[in-house]
């Protein structure tokens, strides 16, 4: 019931503050004049390494063309990252624009933090995929726009791999590990770089058994790492993690795998495509060895499940700029700057007509075929609680490299498993 | 007294692997930032950095915003210390020199205040301060972390006030002088020491900090050294070169105002301490 | 003693000499006199209550509240009365994590003081080359400020290619060629601890020496002529004499070790499975972490109870012995 009454509060509270700000032609501080926005700054989070610098100089360049308003692009790291947002939303100047992880959207939505984008989902939106576009909807309302979205794919060391002696890239789950196997046996390299958290990647493998992270218990979710098929993900985890020499207990940023495989002594990594351009960056002469090959499965005929991760690009209810925001977004999701973004990164535009951004784009190729079996992390606002370092799955998951079995393990996690999903909001 | 050679010889070789497990993780952090990375991640350590390179140092300081965060963490750190000294100064001598109703109870106070854990407070901070339309600046971060180290200064003063010996005053103002003058011509001189030893310990506290800097200030105009220095192992992986190299600019300018400090920062520490 | 008190409390030292006082001061000077006092220790108590006190304050209001995500960005204020410390107290999260800090404060401020008592009574015993040379590795120790330290403690320890693990390796321990030092609690907990008293050792054994050579020299030769030995010397004159010191020193380092929040932080986060979690890096995550602000706020505010109850012991000691002074 009070539960109830405060989200009302919030809605209502949010309804105010973007009436106050108005639509399109808001109260004077948001004011389209015959200067367009001169002399407004309109500052935009996006992630680490998921725009390009060139993407990020078109877009600016378009917007101040038609807006006479600049845009100021703010780089962060997922790391921490929701309290970051979360104590930024609170504040006087929030990031008037933000990119936010598919899976932490409803949870921002249910705070009212996140401006209504009705308006936009209907100029430009019309034909957005929809499958990509739910975590975006909460409660029927739009709160975010689809922005990007991508799954992992293996990222090679094609100079290790004919080192050791193979020709081709495996089409199985048992002839990738024979690969890796191989390399290990043959070369002096780490035959594969996977730390024992990289978590999305255990998604992947958690979807491609087909398994639940959470299930529903009366009216509230529990955890669900007690299933077998969660087990199955994880033992397919562990093997691959054996032939690593990667820590066990931290994730794939710390310290970055792309750094990493750049020293060139890696065979392979699993990544997004992105990642290759900051191995590149980090050494150049890398660039020519890299390959991409898609994440086999337990068949040839169906690849590996994979996370569908992927970014919205939020307004936040707070921003006093919500019409000038709404002409960043018209701009950076037309089709024009969508398409160079899918054609820049070898990610997933937002809508199917756009797909053909992607071909002969050797990520995009090695990508496309898990993401059909795709699939993410529950979409419910108590999910958010659960990524919150430290985060369960992952100590579930060192838990079971350090020894336990995957039983034990989803034991004793649970209880910290539960208390997040059950967490009062 | 006859001493054997070993009962001789004992107390300096323990001083030798002493002094070896004090300074090498200083030595090593430097040494790390000299090498070149081939020489950092070896099967085998290298010692002595033999091809002394500065590429570490060049990505340390190569962060966007470096010189920012550099005048950033002087101007708060010299605030903060400047400010604490001059408040605590007039507390100190209040509670070291004079009879007045309730005195314990204020040494009692700031006792208890020197015990805050501040890191535990971080959001009330956050929020008193949001609230106040004061995020992204440097005011709250100073008068923060005055308030941080003035318990510690008002303390280890008064140590010093007290020791400087009454009668000098008293001739002092036998002499003529005011009570003003006496301290600003007598004490103020003796406490000279006494001011640098705590002023140092103000200094690393503030240079210090990070959780409060790190919810207050998003924005890099505002953010501090220890910011840069915490975000190197995501910002560049297990480059462990680039990694010491900041922490050892980091450490400098406190390992310098060390060395020019040390002696009577001991000596005055003592007598704070002994009083505290 | 030129200050006199309207009411003097009783006692013959509180009697004012008048022949203390300057030739010009008169009586309504020393009226004014009596507060000057209080104005000089104005500007440190109003910072007090409005920095410390106003944050403490909110800290209090905040434990009593209901705050998440939504209440924070709405900048709703929505009570829960006890909920939060009733939640916290019931759970056994609460109560392990107290007993292990307790725990951890105890090793730590047993070790630092311990084995910094024997450095400073090694520097005592030592020739002057070699003291001053032992006294440079201290400072350097002593003065690397914490980020930089924990940083370097990292490197030290690092899984690959750490100095740590080789050197183990060739001392014929081949099993921690590889060992990753933050996979399990107690090693966390070896390097943090390393970590502290190697910055810890410093402050106590310099202090420590420094407080020796302010003993009279008289007191050991009266011992001496009363044939007391090395120890019976030891025992009877520089313990005794040392003993206000190593009590404050004590105090100092029971609060600083409690609060070692930056060092257990960034060594391993409190991990593994949250295994290394002491009450300020456990307020921290529930609170900033979780992004339950609430609960956080109320083990911050039981963190500061415990912390009290902790130091209970020495300010009693104090407050009797401001009763003797001056």
């Amino acid at each position: 019931m009070k539960r109830k009454l405060i989200t009302a509060i919030g809605v209502a509270a949010m309804l105010v503050s973007v009436a106050a700000c108005g639509g399109d032609d808001g109260d004077s501080g948001d004011k389209a004049g015959a200067d367009g926005y001169a002399g407004q700054t309109l500052t935009v989070w996006v992630m680490d390494g998921s725009s390009p610098d060139q993407w990020q100089k078109d877009v600016q360049a378009a917007f101040e063309k038609k807006t006479k308003a600049k845009v100021k692009f703010e780089i962060q790291q997922w790391n921490g990252i929701q309290q970051k947002l979360t104590t930024a939303l609170s504040e006087e100047n929030p990031p008037d624009v933000f990119e936010i992880g598919n899976t932490q959207t409803p949870a921002y939505a249910k705070t009212g933090g996140l401006a209504d984008l009705a308006d936009l989902k209907s100029s430009i939106g019309a034909d957005w995929t929809e499958s990509l576009n739910k975590s975006s909807i909460y409660d029927g309302k739009q709160y975010a726009a689809p922005w990007y979205f991508a799954n992992r794919v293996v990222i090679y060391n094609k100079k290790v791999w004919a080192d050791a002696g193979i020709k081709d890239t495996p089409k199985t789950r048992d002839e990738f590990y024979a690969d890796l196997k191989q390399i290990g046996e043959k070369t002096k390299a780490e035959p594969i770089y996977l730390p024992g958290q990289n978590w999305y990647h255990f998604v992947g493998l958690t979807i491609g058994e087909g398994a639940e992270l959470v299930k529903k218990d009366g009216d509230k979710y529990v955890s669900n790492l007690d299933d077998p098929k969660v087990a199955a993900a994880m033992e397919t985890y562990k093997k691959f993690q054996a032939l690593s020499k990667a820590p066990k207990d931290k994730d794939e940023a710390t310290p970055q795998q792309a750094e990493v495989f750049a020293k060139g002594n890696v065979g392979a990594f699993i990544g997004m495509g992105w990642e290759a351009g900051t191995a590149i960056a980090a050494n150049k002469k890398i660039e020519s060895d890299i390959g991409y090959f898609t994440i086999p499965g337990a068949t040839a005929d169906k690849p590996e499940g994979v996370f569908l991760g992927g970014s919205n690009l939020a307004v936040a209810a707070g921003s006093k700029k919500q019409a000038l925001a709404n002409e960043f977004l018209k701009i950076a999701l037309s089709d024009k700057y969508e398409g160079e973004l899918a054609k820049l990164n070898g990610v997933i535009p937002n809508k199917e007509s756009l797909q053909t951004n992607l071909t002969g784009n050797a990520v995009a190729e090695a990508a496309a075929p898990a993401a059909a079996g795709g699939g993410t992390t529950p979409l419910i606002p108590e999910w958010a609680a659960v990524e919150n370092a430290p985060n369960p799955v992952k100590t579930y998951m060192t838990a079971v490299l350090n020894g336990k079995t995957p039983a034990e393990a989803a034991k004793q996690v649970e209880s910290e498993f539960n208390k997040r999903l059950a967490q009062q909001q | 007294m006859k001493r054997s050679l070993f009962s001789r010889i004992w107390p300096n070789a323990t001083a030798v692997i002493l002094f070896i497990g004090f300074v090498f993780p200083v030595y090593w952090m430097f040494a790390t930032a000299f090498k070149p990375t081939g020489d950092i991640i070896s099967e085998n350590p290298v010692w002595f950095p033999t091809h002394i390179t500065f590429d570490h140092f060049k990505t340390a300081t190569g962060v966007d915003h470096f010189w920012t965060y550099v005048t950033n963490s002087l101007i708060v750190t010299v605030c903060a210390v400047v400010l604490s000294l001059a408040v605590a100064l007039a507390g100190a001598f209040a509670l070291a020199r004079m009879r007045f109703k309730g005195r314990r109870g204020f040494i009692i106070g700031f006792m208890l205040a020197q015990m805050a854990p501040w890191e535990v407070m971080i959001i009330a901070m956050y929020m008193i301060v949001r609230d106040a339309s004061m995020l992204n600046s440097l005011v709250p971060l100073t008068v923060f972390y005055m308030m941080m180290i003035l318990p510690f200064t008002i303390l280890t003063l008064r140590g010093f006030v007290a020791a400087v010996p009454k009668d000098l005053e008293e001739a002092a103002m036998v002499d003529g002088c005011t009570r003003a003058q006496a301290f600003r011509k007598v004490i103020l001189p003796l406490l000279a020491p006494g001011l640098m030893s705590t002023s140092l310990f103000g200094f690393i506290t503030a240079w210090n900090e990070f959780p409060l800097v790190l919810v207050l200030n998003k924005e890099a105009e505002a953010q501090t050294l220890p910011l840069w220095l915490s975000s190197f192992q995501t910002a560049f992986g297990d480059d462990w070169g680039a990694t010491m190299a900041a922490s050892s600019l980091f450490a400098v300018p406190i390992l310098i105002l060390f060395v020019f400090l040390q002696r009577r920062a001991v000596n005055g520490l003592t007598a704070g301490a002994v009083k505290g | 003693m030129t200050v006199q008190t309207e009411r003097p409390p009783s006692g013959p030292v509180d009697v004012t000499k008048p022949d203390q006082r300057g030739p010009g001061e008169q009586r309504p000077a020393s009226r004014a006199g009596a507060l000057a006092p209080y104005l000089l220790l104005l500007p440190a108590c109003a910072a007090t209550v409005l920095l410390l006190g106003w944050p403490l304050l909110k800290d209090l209001l905040l434990s009593f509240q209901n705050l998440n995500m939504g209440q924070l960005i709405q900048h709703v204020t929505e009570w829960n009365g006890i909920e939060n410390y009733k939640q916290a107290l019931t759970g056994e999260d609460f109560w392990r994590v107290t007993g292990r800090s307790i725990l951890f404060t105890a090793v730590n401020v047993v070790l630092t003081m311990l084995l910094g008592a024997l450095v400073g009574l090694l520097l005592a015993r030592l020739g002057k080359r070699m003291r001053v040379t032992l006294m440079v590795g201290l400072v350097l120790a002593w003065a690397m400020p914490v980020v930089a330290a924990t940083t370097v403690y990292q490197w030290l320890f690092a899984q690959r290619f750490g100095v740590v693990n080789w050197v183990l390796d060739k001392l014929g321990w081949h099993s921690m060629a590889d060992y990753s030092w933050t996979s399990s609690q107690l090693s966390t907990f070896f390097v943090v601890t390393v970590l502290i008293v190697w910055q810890s050792i410093p402050f106590v054994a310099i202090n420590l020496y420094a407080a020796t050579t302010t003993i009279p020299g008289e007191l050991y030769e009266a011992a001496a002529l009363d044939g007391a030995g090395a120890w019976k010397s030891f025992t009877t004159v520089t313990l005794p004499f040392l003993r206000p010191f190593l009590y404050a020193t004590t105090f100092l380092e029971v609060i600083w070790i409690f609060k070692a929040f930056v060092q257990v932080f960034t060594i391993n986060g409190g991990g593994p499975d949250r295994l290394t979690e002491i009450l300020p890096v456990y307020a921290y995550i529930e609170g900033v972490g979780n992004q339950h602000y609430g609960m956080g706020a109320a083990i911050a505010v039981l963190t500061i109870l415990i912390l009290l109850a902790i130091t209970a012991y020495y300010l009693r000691i104090v407050l009797k012995q401001e009763e003797d002074e001056l």
